[in-house]
């Protein structure tokens, strides 16, 4: 049986970029846990923790492997929508003269794959915590990693909702 | 009064490979090399592969878009130039003495993504400048 005799055509592809949705904001979530623990360490405290010590005090080298996973994932995911995405959604948005648009997509393409290849040493680097050696550049490439992840999930979402395409 | 225990630090025990020499030195290759090579992939426009989205159409290496098919997609073909390159290099750079794999810098992986912020603005003028 065919697939879009079941559902429409549209409605796959819906359900493909909300499962690229849900791994992104799953992302998103673990990278921002873990750049906030390691920015503001949380130490031992005697005063009842607040939210936000509560937000960053968390186990942070428990997420490394998870990020990784996620990361591959949606990455993955974001790929196969991009085949459609280049004819049915880019090329109406040159036609309409969306420059910068169009601009911060390629933007946020080269992001994703230059972060990519920078996984296996965040994860290295989070697998050997009791090295004091590899403390601040543990620290510099989860923020970046962070900070990649926001702009590539602003990106994505302001390009959604461009001319309501999505 | 009690005194709670929250905080960031954990600290588990690495697995012997994870904490090896030769993987700190395939991992510190590869992710310093990764960003590198993908920019130069870009600026060259080396990719391993193309697709064509309008007839799901494989080409080795860099086929331009041909009238009648749609465009053509090198992006997946840069991603992959850039991690075959780093596994090469990464697994190279293992075979190396210890002595000269540990002068390598884990800081050039986060500095590396940075610096190429500038050059894939400059590389994408095309957009920000169009008439």
């Amino acid at each position: 049986m065919n697939l879009t005799e079941i559902i429409s055509v549209p409605t796959f592809w819906t359900i493909w970029l909300l499962v690229h949705l849900i791994l992104a904001v799953s992302l998103l979530g673990s990278l921002t846990h873990q750049a906030v623990s390691v920015m503001l360490p949380v130490r031992q405290t005697a005063a009842r923790p607040g939210f936000v010590t509560r937000f960053r005090a968390v186990p942070a080298a428990g997420y490394a492997t998870a990020v990784c996973i996620l990361w591959v994932l949606t990455f993955l995911v974001g790929s196969f929508i991009y085949t459609k995405y280049r004819i049915y959604i880019r090329i109406p948005i040159e036609q309409a003269g969306f420059w910068w648009t169009q601009g911060f997509f390629d933007f946020k393409e080269h992001v994703a794959s230059i972060c990519l290849t920078i996984l296996p040493a965040y994860w290295f680097l989070w697998k050997n915590t009791l090295n004091p050696e590899y403390d601040i550049p543990r620290k510099m490439v989860t923020v970046t990693l962070a900070v990649a992840c926001w702009f590539l999930f602003i990106v994505g979402h302001v390009l959604n909702n461009t001319r309501g395409f999505a | 009064m009690s005194t709670n225990t929250f905080t960031s630090k954990a600290t588990p025990a690495p697995t012997s490979w994870v904490s090896s020499a030769r993987f700190r030195a395939f991992v510190a290759t590869f992710s310093t090399v990764g960003p590198v090579a993908y920019c130069i992939a870009l600026y060259m426009n080396w990719p391993v592969f193309t697709f064509h989205p309008g007839t799901n159409r494989f080409a080795w290496g860099l086929e331009r878009a041909i009238s009648g098919e749609g465009p053509n997609m090198t992006w997946y073909g840069w991603t992959l130039t850039a991690l075959f390159t780093a596994a090469v290099l990464g697994y190279l750079g293992a075979l190396l003495p210890e002595r000269i794999t540990n002068k390598i810098s884990f800081n050039f992986v986060w500095v590396l993504p940075w610096l190429a912020v500038p050059f894939l603005i400059w590389d994408l003028r095309q957009w920000w400048f169009h008439p």
